[in-house]
């Protein structure tokens, strides 16, 4: 989900008298962090770009959400709403560790003030269509040279050239002109949404980021910022392994695969006798042989049945339905019990139910489980990747709208009193 | 993005990643590394390497196509870790290296007298990337672990596929290997940022079954806060917005997608059907009332998308910024005018197999140090006498050696 203009939705309810920000805690009461001293300005909306932003902010880096001083970030309102009337749970969850700073970039005093956050950052991100900065009198051009150290990460759905940079464009869109919905489904029939639908949000926020660590890296040796041009269809189309090559080298179009994959047999999802559901992933011969060997059928895997790859993959059907056949007589607890003694790579299919009572997950501390005022707990997903010396942290949920408005602009931008409560009467903060 | 920049100016030159990881997760994190610059020593066995090379569509050159486009820039070095002669010149490499990827079951470079504390020893600014299944610790740690069986127990095969029907492959079955390459090399970048400001390496855990997890938008707290379980949706998905999901067009198996995420978008594409009245506060304004009739919205939609090509559904859309897009092949991809400009598809010439490749660009896009593809996968030990000599300054009688005893 990029793009879109930050709205001014009459029914939007007013935030823009927010309660002041609590003290903050004392800066060394916290490790190092590697991105400790870094401030990132995130200016997007729903996640394509400001997931980036929240894995920087979890390892150290101080995040301002600029939002407008009405309608905030739609994100605010995307997902399953809660009592808090300003956050659903999607935005107390991806919002997290931020800070919120309330401007109104369409109006030209909104602009300045913006620019002497720039003056004062290390990081932007946006996910405006492309051109919305420049009406703004916001292009790189004026962005550097208040600041040529800075790093602009800009998403899109379509990247800022091209014939359809203008597109609006949303990860759900991005799935499927960047062929990952086609592949998603039975072959021949309706094509389904490949698991959730912000996928591609998180994918191109994820090169996002790692466009800004590598951007951070070469601003050290030369002390120019750069931007970084993500399209969110691209982060979506470079996570299909060969379909380029094989189409490229064999014309060969990949189609829907149902619950299995082109490269191995078994590899899919099957069901158990009590109506469950397992992933099985015989990638190798040799997962494959100690398959055989937990259904108790060793010599499937001997070369003159199904040992080679290559075999399994001509008879894909018959060694599927082998496979149906032993986990659809067996309960789930016996099929993993059996094949994880032989080693098998095994899975159960979880719902979100199964997650909550799984061991391990809570053994790794997956669920983060926070308090919010008025709200009580909310939990949420853990950090990832986990750092063995400096692990990142979740300081707090997504903020409420206009949070930290005042304490930046009298701490960052050494505002008065009385110039910001100026620019709150006009709606500018 | 093969624009010409000068090697030493990209932000990892300098850097030395040796990759001792197969398939595509820990590989992935050490390739895009090597996209900007870093030297990326793929270390693998002497006999078959990286299991990689067999994974997907065969060349005429004995590796698959998968292998050719994600192991690029690599130079490939044969060791053999099971021997201790392999392990003495793994160590070696590992004094001159600042970033180790590997994919290991948790135990195993352990049992080669390679534990983190030994690596960190020998080279105490050494970062390691761990790529696992189900991470370093917790009681399922020792399972093997695929990208499928990932997304099996990260929950996004669960919500893939028809209502109650079988649930399918997210499109992918290697979805969670990228996933997991981006979220550890992000570790690693921020690691080595650590490490210039403090000289201290660390290793970096990451699990596949988390990156795919963490991706999850509000299913966890949704779950905890109200009891809901998210279900599979099929080709829609209607839990915050409505249109939202696939729609059949008039032409057999060419389908669009539309994302109304918000009301402004939805008058957008109300606009687009030629009947705005449906964006009306009396009918469907709001995402509240689309939401309670999902079921007559949602006909609307796909009635309007069945009477037209899908060129005409899309110009329609596009004429009044409506989001909205086709389900592309990969022939379509190939087709497309944007992945064109945006130049998405990179021929490379593969010398030893006399074809031409066509892999995806690199991605991110920076401006000042665009990454590059110099050459895609090499072959098994390509590099194995000139890293050897070179950077390990080792003879043609040691060199011949370790090649005797099979070592390299």
């Amino acid at each position: 989900m990029s793009d879109e203009n930050i709205e001014a939705n009459d029914g939007a309810p007013d935030f823009s008298d927010p309660p002041q920000t609590p003290p903050r805690s004392a800066p060394d009461a916290e490790p190092k962090l590697p991105m400790q001293g870094i401030r990132v300005l995130d200016l997007g909306t729903f996640l394509a770009g400001p997931h980036a932003a929240s894995v920087l902010g979890e390892f150290g880096a101080e995040l301002l959400k600029i939002e407008h001083p009405i309608a905030g970030d739609p994100m605010r309102r995307f997902g399953t709403p809660t009592k808090r009337h300003d956050a659903t749970l999607a935005w107390l969850s991806e919002a997290r560790n931020r800070k919120s700073v309330t401007i109104d970039l369409r109006q030209q005093e909104g602009v300045q003030l913006f620019l002497r956050l720039i003056e004062k950052s290390d990081v932007l991100i946006e996910n405006f269509r492309p051109g919305t900065m420049e009406e703004w009198g916001l292009g790189w051009p004026r962005l550097r040279e208040a600041n040529p150290r800075l790093i602009y990460l800009q998403v899109s759905g379509y990247g800022q050239t091209g014939p359809y940079r203008r597109r609006s464009g949303f990860a759900h869109i991005a799935h499927a002109y960047g062929g990952l919905s086609y592949l998603a489904g039975f072959p021949g029939e309706t094509p389904v949404v490949p698991g959730t639908v912000p996928l591609g949000d998180y994918f191109s926020s994820l090169y996002g980021a790692i466009g800004i660590m590598m951007a951070l890296r070469h601003r050290e040796k030369i002390g120019r910022g750069q931007v970084i041009d993500i399209a969110i269809y691209e982060s979506v189309f470079r996570q299909l392994d060969e379909i380029a090559a094989s189409y490229g080298l064999f014309g060969k179009v990949r189609e829907r695969e149902g619950s299995g994959s082109f490269v191995a047999v078994p590899h899919g999802h099957f069901r158990t006798q009590d109506d469950k559901w397992v992933a099985i992933a015989c990638t190798t011969d040799k997962m494959f042989e100690r398959l055989a060997e937990a259904m108790e059928r060793p010599e499937l895997a001997s070369s003159a049945l199904y040992g080679q790859q290559r075999k399994r993959l001509a008879a894909r059907g018959e060694v599927n339905q082998i496979v149906i056949d032993w986990v659809g007589a067996l309960p789930r607890a016996e099929v993993l019990e059996r094949c994880l003694n032989c080693e098998v790579p095994v899975g159960k299919l979880n719902s979100i139910a199964d997650i909550f009572e799984d061991e391990h997950f809570q053994a790794r501390g997956n669920l983060v489980r926070l308090e919010e005022p008025g709200l009580g707990e909310v939990v949420i997903p853990g950090v990832v990747p986990t750092l063995s010396a400096t692990p990142g942290r979740i300081t707090n949920l997504g903020p409420a709208l206009g949070n930290a408005t005042y304490e930046i602009m009298r701490e960052l931008l050494d505002l008065s009193a009385e110039e910001i409560k100026h620019l709150r009467q006009r709606k500018i903060i | 993005m093969t624009t010409p920049t000068h090697e030493e100016n990209l932000p990892l030159s300098g850097i030395r990643v040796i990759d001792v990881a197969t398939v595509i997760a820990g590989p992935y994190c050490a390739g895009i590394l090597g996209e900007f610059g870093a030297d990326v020593l793929k270390v693998e066995h002497p006999i078959g390497g990286d299991i990689c090379r067999k994974y997907g569509t065969p060349t005429q050159r004995g590796d698959t196509l998968a292998w050719l486009s994600e192991a690029r820039n690599k130079k490939s070095v044969t060791i053999d870790l099971h021997r201790r002669e392999g392990v003495e010149v793994f160590k070696k490499l590992i004094e001159k290296a600042d970033v180790l990827c590997e994919n290991f079951r948790p135990g195993t470079l352990e049992k080669w007298g390679l534990p983190w504390e030994t690596l960190h020893e020998i080279n105490p600014g050494l970062i390691m990337l761990r790529v696992t299944g189900y991470g370093q610790t917790g009681p399922y740690k020792d399972r093997p672990g695929f990208a499928r069986i990932a997304h099996a127990v990260g929950g996004i095969a669960y919500l893939s596929g028809m209502p109650k029907g079988t649930p399918v492959t997210p499109g992918s079955t290697t979805l969670g290997d990228y996933l997991t390459g981006l979220y550890g090399c992000l570790g690693v970048l921020m690691a080595l940022r650590y490490r210039e400001q403090t000289g201290i390496g660390q290793y970096i855990d990451a699990a596949l079954y988390e990156s795919v997890f963490r991706c999850t938008d509000e299913l966890a707290p949704a779950y905890a806060m109200f009891g809901q379980v998210r279900e599979r949706h099929g080709p829609t998905h209607n839990d915050f917005a409505c249109p939202y999901g696939h729609f059949p067009t008039k032409e057999d198996g060419k389908w669009v997608a539309i994302a109304c995420a918000t009301d402004k978008l939805f008058a957008r594409l109300a606009e687009a059907m030629g009947r705005p009245e449906l964006a009306s506060s009396s009918l469907y304004g709001d995402q509240k009332t689309r939401l309670e009739n999902r079921h007559d919205v949602n006909e609307i939609v796909r009635d309007w998308c069945g009477s037209l090509t899908r060129d005409e559904v899309l110009k329609r859309c596009n004429a009044t910024g409506a989001p909205a897009g086709p389900l592309n092949n990969i022939a379509d991809i190939f087709g497309d005018r944007q992945f064109h400009a945006r130049r998405n598809l990179v021929s490379m010439d593969v010398e030893d197999l006399g074809e031409t490749v066509i892999v995806p660009n690199v991605i991110p896009r920076l401006s000042e140090t665009p990454g590059r593809i110099r050459h895609l996968g090499p072959r098994l030990g390509e590099h194995t006498e000139s890293i050897l000599t070179d950077l390990l300054g080792m003879n043609a009688d040691e060199i011949g050696e370790l090649r005797k005893k099979r070592v390299i």
